[in-house]
């Protein structure tokens, strides 16, 4: 069925944590979320290590992946 | 949206084994089994922690007041020491400065300390100074009257303390109890989340919102407010302007429900157990509505006719919100990602849903509450309701309930203090309408299961 093809257990491919588009520190999501910490937390479970994707405009998960994707270490050398 | 990243690194990585250092939850059930553990080393070697967990006794003049506090002030020093010392481990950790937290915190723990022996006056209830609603309103008052410097606000982790509070209420709850009362409270909790949340997507949708804010709009008054918006949010790719719409809707209601719900459930007479599971089935946050569930079973033994003990509330409010409703978190946020990738976003890409989310975004502080439910159970095991109220009790149940409602009043007292009403997102009139339906499907369908349905179930749990 064409739903289970949508499941993984793991990411083996370039994941957004690792693209130079993507901002997941929980400092950064509490100052960019106004009212997060009145009754939650950027560094609780639930967030993972979810963050921004500044070229998306999103907010999504750090094991996610895009055609979009530039490698972090890419732009370091 | 434009992203401030003021000195920041912009990027939080943690893998692996980091996960049990990095997060508040780890930290809660660290720090919470660490003190149950320490209560019950005490309270074996014919001791107890009660020295440390000092808490205000009853006082009727000022007099009384004047010789609680000089003869018990250097164990609320050391106490304060000891939350300070424990505290900046966490913040240092968690990637946070120290420096900023502690003044912080010596702020919320003399306020704290205010209202805990505001609380503790004979003539509290006369004039309705329930701590969790003095605290929340003094918050408010601070943050939104008088204003506070920003760097302030590194003490005021309300998650982080009511996380620690609800694994040392763990501690206080019989474990055959969340096995006895726990289906019930999924089944419960269950039918009410699905309810809430297909109305409030529906409805937006109905109003011609995006399919993603619908989602992290229903998650947010459906499963456990500003926490499950967050985590639906991140699963299912919202925008970034979402999150802060779903957040300031939560925070609207789930204030005026601290009040609203207590207030309603006295007028009613339902008993606290009825009360709390009313509470835990319609409120959003969890500190919101153990504010909401703490006041009302203050109510209790008040000679207001409302039956059931302050226990009570508590343990059917826990047992509703965080058996019943955030541990399914990574599920929902599984289903709607899997949702988003096989339908709304059919053509986009080829992304896929990773199924190790459900134990990821799985609040980990309910394993710290489950723990020390079970490990007090061990413990008291045996002992006769005669021993129990005469030994347990009171060397090891009641200086774990001390810190547990220090842990809770700083929680509360921090919701006022970071609520900043004028720095809310702006929602929206569609955004509003939409929650606002499920609020109130929510609230009735939450009453007739709680009290018509599930009454007399939740009027009789036992907590001892």
């Amino acid at each position: 069925m064409k739903i289970f093809n949508s499941i993984q257990l793991g990411n083996t491919g370039p994941a957004c944590s690792d693209c130079i588009h993507f901002e997941n520190d929980p400092a950064l999501i509490e100052k960019n979320f106004p009212g997060l910490t009145v009754m939650s937390s950027a560094f609780a479970s639930v967030r993972d290590q979810d963050g921004f994707c500044n070229f998306h405009q999103l907010y999504l998960s750090a094991r996610d992946s895009c055609p979009g994707f530039v490698s972090r270490n890419k732009k370091n050398r | 949206m434009t992203i401030d990243k003021t000195g920041l690194t912009g990027i939080d990585k943690p893998n692996g084994w980091q996960e049990f250092w990095s997060k508040e939850d780890w930290w809660a059930v660290w720090l919470g089994l660490g003190i149950v553990l320490l209560a019950i080393l005490f309270y074996l070697s014919g001791s107890s922690i009660s020295w440390i967990a000092v808490a205000p006794a009853k006082w009727s003049t000022i007099s009384q007041l004047a010789s609680q506090l000089s003869t018990n002030a250097v164990r609320y020093l050391a106490l304060l020491l000891a939350f300070i010392i424990l505290f900046s481990i966490v913040v240092s950790f968690i990637g946070q400065k120290p420096g900023a937290f502690i003044p912080s915190f010596i702020f919320v723990f003399v306020l704290s300390a205010i209202i805990y022996f505001v609380g503790n006056w004979d003539q509290a209830s006369r004039y309705n100074l329930e701590p969790p609603l003095v605290a929340l309103i003094l918050g408010l008052i601070i943050s939104n009257i008088i204003g506070m410097p920003r760097w302030l606000d590194a003490g005021f982790r309300v998650e982080f303390y009511i996380k620690l509070g609800i694994v040392l209420l763990g501690a206080t709850l019989p474990f055959t109890l969340i096995i006895w009362a726990g289906p019930v409270a999924i089944l419960q909790a269950s039918i009410v989340s699905v309810v809430t949340f297909l109305v409030i997507f529906f409805t937006a949708r109905r109003l011609g919102l995006d399919k993603r804010l619908a989602a992290v709009l229903g998650a947010g008054g459906a499963v456990c407010g500003v926490s499950a918006s967050i985590a639906v949010a991140g699963a299912v790719r919202a925008k970034k302007e979402h999150p802060p719409i779903a957040i300031s809707l939560v925070i609207f209601w789930a204030i005026i429900f601290i009040f609203a719900l207590p207030l309603v459930s006295r007028t009613l007479h339902l008993s606290t157990g009825t009360g709390g599971a009313w509470i835990g089935t319609s409120e959003f946050a969890d500190a919101a509505g153990l504010a909401a569930a703490q006041s009302y079973g203050g109510l209790a033994d008040k000679n207001l006719g409302i039956a059931g003990t302050a226990d009570q509330a508590l343990a059917s409010y826990t047992l509703i919100k965080v058996i019943g409703r955030d541990m399914w978190i990574g599920i929902w946020s599984f289903a709607l990602a899997l949702i988003a990738v096989t339908v709304w976003e059919r053509s986009e890409n080829n992304s896929k849903v990773q199924v190790g989310q459900i134990w990821w975004r799985f609040p980990k502080f309910i394993i710290g509450f489950i723990v020390a439910s079970i490990l007090t159970t061990v413990i008291v095991h045996g002992n006769t309701l005669a021993d129990y109220n005469k030994l347990v009790k009171p060397a090891l149940i009641a200086p774990i309930t001390s810190l547990r409602t220090w842990a809770f009043t700083f929680s509360f007292l921090s919701i006022g203090l970071t609520t900043r009403f004028r720095e809310l997102a702006n929602a929206g009139i569609r955004p509003f309408i939409a929650f606002t339906a499920g609020v109130i499907v929510n609230v009735i369908l939450g009453y007739i299961l709680s009290v018509i349905v599930f009454g007399h179930y939740w009027s009789n749990i036992v907590t001892h």
